[in-house]
Order: structure tokens, then sequence, then C-alpha cells
């Protein structure tokens, strides 16, 4: 190859790969990637596994989820149409310093370890990991009503969430059940 | 990329033709509608609080999680950037033909724009699905049955009511005329693939709508509206929205206008960014709230 069409070759290449990336700048945010505070995606618990803890509405409230995303679920409480409070559950994997309010609480809910935050806010730690939290909205609620709030949730099965193992994980994890249970359905289906 | 949503936020301005159109039209909203453009002010607003360190905290949250791509937030706002960069096109486009109509020499760029209502009902289309789409990016997809995101998707609507309102007074009722929504159906059925690719828009954001190929985008959107419209005709119905109603709204801002409708809202199209701005403070409350929720 003639040494001038090597050159110009070159630069074309170079021209191609430069404009072809000024036209992939407006969808820079759409590159998959990016995760917060770069956690993968894998260790944090999906926000769908939230949803059934949430406190089941009573009589003329309504429970509307409005944000589900990996390791957050929020809901809105209204009463007669009325935004209420929001309820959130979180996982902190992705935030740690969220955890570290919790080290000098001295009051507990349902033996969880308990923080207000401002006047409207209470904020639960369950598990060592899932942070439970009203925030009243609106006119506002009291003290006590937030803590009603915060005891509703399915706190139990909240404590015993874990990531559910990606496909590639659960291919490698060994069998666990013992060899006497090979065989029985409710066992392999655990 | 670049700005953070809050960063966003505060750049908003706060006495604009935008903000003037948005106020006008908001005396039709039962509530109004407060031009937030203070990001501090928000936090505030969502945790009833004003403790400095609480606030300072959940801002640092909420420039962390729209700095994570995967989050979604910050796609929801190229999305709308993209949709106003379009609308400021052809509005721009019309507002042209309109002044050039009445010179003999440019009386051919009148013919050359495109015409009116199938380019619209595919443009508020466009709109709508944008709207769909940045409601997934930002909320996910919310509980655990389409009732559940239906519920999710009425109450987001209901809180962004002047939202809402803007898309339908200015991209419906007033380029279309009071049967808007009932003509819609039919106008996008009209729609080719011709008409889809008019719209600047469109192509930055064809490889977001699901579907491999134009038509497939265009069922999309026809799909998209066919949702909206059920809920929108109730908005209007409840609200009582009219074109002349919303002209009578803005002029109580901007001044009187001496003009067709339709003349009104290619000038709206072309200078004001309603879109966008309610855009930016709709999408910044959600993120607050998570953070808030975070921290």
């Amino acid at each position: 190859m003639p040494r001038p069409l090597r050159w110009i070759l070159g630069l074309v290449v170079a021209a191609g790969l430069l404009l072809g990336g000024a036209l992939l700048i407006p969808f820079g945010d759409w590159l998959p990637g990016g995760t917060v505070a770069n956690v993968p995606n894998q260790e944090v618990v999906n926000g769908t596994a939230f949803n059934r803890l949430f406190p089941a509405p009573v009589a003329g409230e309504q429970l509307v989820f409005s944000q589900e995303k990996r390791g957050f679920s929020e809901a809105r409480l209204r009463r007669g149409g009325e935004l209420v409070a929001l309820l959130a559950i979180s996982d902190t994997t992705t935030a740690p310093e969220a955890r570290e309010k919790f080290g000098s609480s001295q009051n507990a809910v349902a033996g969880w370890p308990l923080v207000e935050q401002g006047s409207q806010a209470s904020a639960l730690l369950v598990g060592g990991r899932f942070q439970v939290k009203v925030i009243g909205q609106g006119d506002g609620l009291d003290l006590q009503a937030r803590h009603e709030l915060l005891e509703s949730f399915d706190l139990t099965a909240l404590a015993r969430l874990r990531p559910s193992l990606s496909p590639v994980s659960a291919r490698k994890a060994p069998a666990t059940p013992a060899p006497a249970a090979i065989g029985s359905a409710p066992a392999l289906a655990s | 990329m670049g700005r953070t949503v809050l960063e966003r936020l505060d750049r908003l301005p706060r006495r604009d033709l935008t903000v003037l159109a948005l106020k006008g039209l908001s005396t039709l909203v039962p509530g109004g509608w407060t031009n937030i453009t203070n990001a501090d002010q928000l936090i505030q607003d969502v945790i009833g609080d004003t403790d400095p360190a609480l606030v300072a905290r959940i801002r640092a949250r909420a420039d962390q999680l729209s700095r994570a791509r995967a989050e979604g937030y910050g796609r929801a706002l190229s999305l709308y950037d993209a949709v106003n960069r379009s609308q400021h096109a052809a509005g721009g486009l019309r507002v042209l033909a309109n002044l050039s109509a009445g010179l003999p020499l440019l009386k051919r760029l009148a013919d050359v724009t495109p015409p009116g209502d199938t380019l619209q009902a595919v443009d508020l289309s466009l709109k709508v699905g944008s709207e769909l789409l940045a409601f997934t990016q930002v909320n996910g997809l919310p509980g655990d049955s389409f009732g559940d995101f239906g519920a999710a998707l009425a109450d987001y609507a209901g809180e962004a009511r002047v939202r809402m309102a803007a898309l339908i007074c200015f991209d419906a009722l007033l380029p279309l005329g009071d049967q808007a929504l009932q003509k819609l159906d039919s106008l996008l059925g009209a729609a080719n693939r011709k008409d889809l690719n008019r719209l600047p828009a469109y192509r930055q954001m064809a490889g977001l709508i699901p579907g491999r190929s134009d038509d497939a985008h265009l069922s999309f959107l026809r799909r998209g509206v066919d949702q909206w419209l059920g809920w929108a005709g109730g908005f209007v119905g409840e609200l009582g929205l009219t074109a002349q109603g919303t002209v009578q709204a803005v002029e109580s801002t901007l001044g009187p206008w001496q003009g067709r409708m339709d003349q009104f809202a290619a000038f709206l199209d072309a200078f004001t960014d309603t879109y966008a701005h309610t855009g930016v403070q709709a999408v910044a409350r959600r993120l607050v709230e998570r953070a808030a929720a975070e921290v």
C-alpha cells in the first residue's frame, strides 16, 4: 500500500472515530452500567422484594407505590385522597454512611434501632441492613403515628431478606440439601 | 451528563416567557403551581424540616443517585431535552412560515413547511410516548401488578397536574381544537413513516422506543397515546379545559394575543420550554423523595 494512501486511510479512520464519538455524546446517559456508588447490582436486593412487606392499608387509606428500583421501594400513603406520608424501604448496601446514625440510637421499635431525622422523618434499621423510613407529608404526622406505621411493616420477613443470586452464581452454588433430602420435592424447592 | 438533576433545577429561570405561560395556565388548575427553582427549598418541602446538615446530606445523596446512569434520572432529562429541541425546531419553522406567507418572495417557504394536523398529532404522541418512557426511567415499574402500575401512573399525573395541563392545552387543544382528543386516534391512524421522520426528536429517540422499525414505533406510540387518552379525557372534562379558555388564561400573564390559535400554539412551541421546565421539576421531586428516604 503506498504511503500517502496509508496516511489518508489513517486520517479517515481517526476522523470517523471522532465523529462517531461526538454523535454518541447526547446518548451518554443511555450507556449501560453506572450503578449507585458502583456497587454491583447483584449485591443489592431488588425493590420488588420489598413491595409485599409494606403495611396493608386500612379502610379509608390508599397505598400507591411510586418508585421501585434496585435496593429501593417507595409508596405514598393517602387518607381520603390527601397525601399523609411517604413510606420507603431501602437497602443500605449502596449507602453505608446511612447506617452510622443508628450507632448512637437509644430508642427501638419492635426491637430494631430507631432514629428521628428532623421533625417529620423516623427511620428504623432492620437486620443491620435495611432502612425503613416514614416521612410525614402535608400537615404531618406525630411521633406516635409514625412509629405505629413503622411497626406495621412486615419487619421479621424484611430482616430475613437476602439478595437473590444471579443466574451465574446460582449455578455455581453447591447443592445444599442433605443427601437424605434429595428427591423430596419440598427440599429441592427451598 | 454533566449537570446533575438538582443543579439543573437550581438553574431554571425564575421569570421568563416559559414561567409566565405556565403561571397563566395554572389559573385553570385547582391547587395552582409554584415555580420551584431552588433545590434546598424542595428538599425542605419534602422532609418538612430545615435542618441544614440533613438538607446537605440529602442533597449529596441525590447528586450521587443522579450521577448513577442505571438509576435513570439523567436519562429522563435527556429525553425531555430531545423533545424540547424538536419542539423549538418545529415551532420555529411554523412561525417563520406564518411570517413569510405575507411576503411574495418567501411564499414558497410556507408551502415547504409541513402542514398541521397530522404532524401535530405525531408530535403530541411523541411527547406522550417520551413521558411514559421517562416515567419508567424515573420510577421503575412500581408495584407488583399492572393495576399497581396504572395507579402509580395516575398518581404521578395527578401530582404533575400543571405539567399535564400544559401538554394537553399547548400541544393538543390549541393546535388541534377542542375536539383534539377525540380526533387524535384517527389522525395518528393517518400518519405514516414520513410524518414521523419529519420530527427532529424522533431521530434522537428512535433507538429508545421499543420495536425495530418506524412502523413498530408508530404502533407503540399509538398504544401509549390510547392509554393516556382515557386519563386525559377525564382530566379535560373535570377541569373544563378548552382552547379558548387556554388562550384567555395565558393572556392574563403574557398579554393580549391577536391571531389564530394555531399561530399561538406555534409561538408557544418556538419560544417556551414548558415541557422541559416542568419535567426537571417533576424528576427532581421524585429524586429528592428517594434521597430523603435513603440517607
